[in-house]
């Protein structure tokens, strides 16, 4: 079984090394024990269950098995956990509310569109990734990541921010986002079981940059400080 | 397979443009606010500057009207009560020759009232103006202060300092010093009902402390500051402190009483000499 992963390791490094790079911003936030920060917190439970996710994932890819639908239902939950985080960080109500409108919108679109695109539910091995869930949801992020850079310039609230997590955490999702807009509503061409498109080097874009952004979010979290060390 | 490919580049550079951008959004995000915040901090720093200058200028001026009322008080009433007592010199003679008992009484009764009225104004005129800190500096300005106070009063002030010999400073900052000490001296004796005041005068190298000690009922600097108890007294003391960029502490000692320390970066005097005493002379207004 071992092996197995080891293979597809070795066969897709670049697709690999997100999953493992999850771990450091995790051990990061346990570490320093930044989950008591509710942003921080919402971070932390959005990357245990990306981590689950990818586990699964590369668990039956290394298996050869269709792990497209794990995906599917990721989509949502993963669009709710990050915006919440801009849910916290924006101090007009309005854009609260937003945010909040965004979520069953935006839930039962994606399931409207997995219905879609899957037709035959049943039909595990030939599940289908949604057509258009995952560049709304970019879209959506990209927007909520945007207004938030320029809330941020706006009311200069921050004095350094380079030494301010959420600036950290904001750049990594705007890179991922924007190398993954372009290629979501490929994937659904591409990423069908029995006849693969391949798309080469561009598959891996965002998974590189999927890499950037953890590597942004640790980067994030080292800067934390602990409120009540502070004092 | 043409097309694919094309797609496959289109899509390449569609997405590397995007990370482009975004890549520029970071820059400038972290560029924009850096520049704002610079800015901000020059306004402030100028607003700072000017708020001192103005708080200067109006400390200056303050000094200098009690220069003038001083020298008018000398000048003016103190000739005027000088040329009295002479007229009445002369007077008493005649009435001593004139042998009246009761016209010779009321004659002595005028005359020290007239004496004593120039010691009072000879007292306010150097009161207004501390003219012994511009000659002999802190040290003797400060012993003579409360040599006055203690006739006066029956309380028991103390004053040491850490050297024999105070180096004379800056002219504005011996008189910042003296009266953030007249200040809190006189509050100590109006406020705080105590029976001892100790002043501690200390000096190093960078810094001069004063150190007002009273025994009395003490208070607590916050509190007042945040009611509107906080009186003329202790803002004054602090805005002087302002432009000499000193500060003020106030402590509870466990004992009781209160304690105030004033810390100002020394500034030796340079080597012109203080300013002439009445640098004010104002044109006689002829009615
Ligand atoms: N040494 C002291 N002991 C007790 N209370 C004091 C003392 N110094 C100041 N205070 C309190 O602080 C208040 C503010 O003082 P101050 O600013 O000098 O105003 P003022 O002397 O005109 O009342 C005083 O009214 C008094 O209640
Ligand atoms: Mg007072």
């Amino acid at each position: 079984m071992l092996e197995s992963y080891f293979s597809y390791i070795i066969r897709q490094p670049v697709i690999s090394a997100p999953v493992f790079l999850n771990l450091l911003p995790i051990l990061l936030i346990w570490r320093k024990r930044a989950y008591n920060d509710k942003l921080l917190l919402i971070l932390f439970v959005y990357l245990l269950l990306k981590l689950g996710v990818d586990l699964v994932m590369f668990d039956l890819a290394s298996h050869r098995k269709n792990n497209v639908v794990y995906y599917n239902v990721s989509i949502p939950i993963r669009y709710v956990l990050t915006s919440w985080m801009y849910y916290y960080e924006f101090d007009s109500k309005l854009h609260r509310r937003w945010v909040l409108a965004s979520w069953p919108l935006f839930v039962a679109f994606s399931m409207w569109d997995a219905i879609h695109t899957n037709p035959l539910m049943s039909d595990i091995h030939n599940h289908n990734v949604v057509l258009y869930s995952a560049t709304i949801e970019s879209l959506l992020m990209l927007f909520w990541i945007m207004l938030y850079f320029y809330n941020t310039i706006r009311a200069l609230k921050i004095p350094n921010l380079l030494s301010y997590p959420f600036f950290w955490i904001c750049s990594g999702l705007l890179l991922y986002y924007s190398s993954f807009i372009f290629i979501a509503p490929v994937l659904h061409y591409a990423a069908k079981w029995d006849q693969w498109m391949d798309i080469g080097t561009l598959d891996y874009i965002p998974y590189v940059f999927e890499s950037v952004s953890l590597i942004l979010f640790s980067i994030g979290i080292a800067q934390y400080r602990d409120k009540s060390y502070a004092k | 397979m043409q097309s694919n490919d094309e797609l496959k580049l289109v899509l390449l550079i569609a997405s590397i443009a995007m990370l482009m951008m975004a890549f520029f959004v970071i820059a400038f995000v972290m560029y924009y606010q850096k520049k704002r915040f610079e800015e901000e901090k020059r306004i402030n720093d100028i607003e700072k500057n000017y708020n001192r200058l103005l708080l200067d200028t109006a400390l200056n001026s303050e000094e200098t009207e009690r220069r003038r009322i001083a020298q008018d008080l000398h000048d003016d009433i103190g000739t005027m009560l000088s040329l009295t007592k002479l007229s009445l010199n002369q007077l008493s003679k005649l009435v001593t020759n004139s042998g009246d008992e009761k016209e010779e009484s009321i004659m002595k009764k005028s005359q020290s009232l007239v004496e004593e009225t120039i010691l009072h104004v000879r007292r306010i005129t150097r009161d207004l103006v501390p003219t012994t800190l511009e000659r002999f500096g802190l040290m003797e300005a400060i012993e003579e202060f409360i040599h006055k106070l203690e006739e006066d009063n029956n309380l028991v002030i103390a004053f040491h300092s850490d050297t024999e010999e105070f180096p004379r400073q800056g002219q504005k900052l011996e008189l910042t010093l003296y009266r953030i000490m007249q200040e809190l001296v006189n509050n100590a004796i109006k406020h705080a009902s105590c029976t001892k005041i100790d002043i501690v005068l200390e000096i190093d190298e960078e810094m001069i402390g004063l150190r007002v000690t009273d025994n009395g009922v003490g208070f607590d600097p916050e509190k007042i500051k945040e009611s509107n108890l906080a009186g003329l007294g202790l803002l004054g003391i602090e805005s002087r402190l302002a432009i000499v960029n000193g500060t003020v502490q106030y402590e509870q000692p466990a004992k009781g009483g209160s304690s105030a320390i004033a810390r100002i970066p020394v500034n030796p005097a340079s080597g012109n000499k203080p300013e002439p005493l009445h640098p004010f002379r104002r044109e006689r207004v002829n009615i």
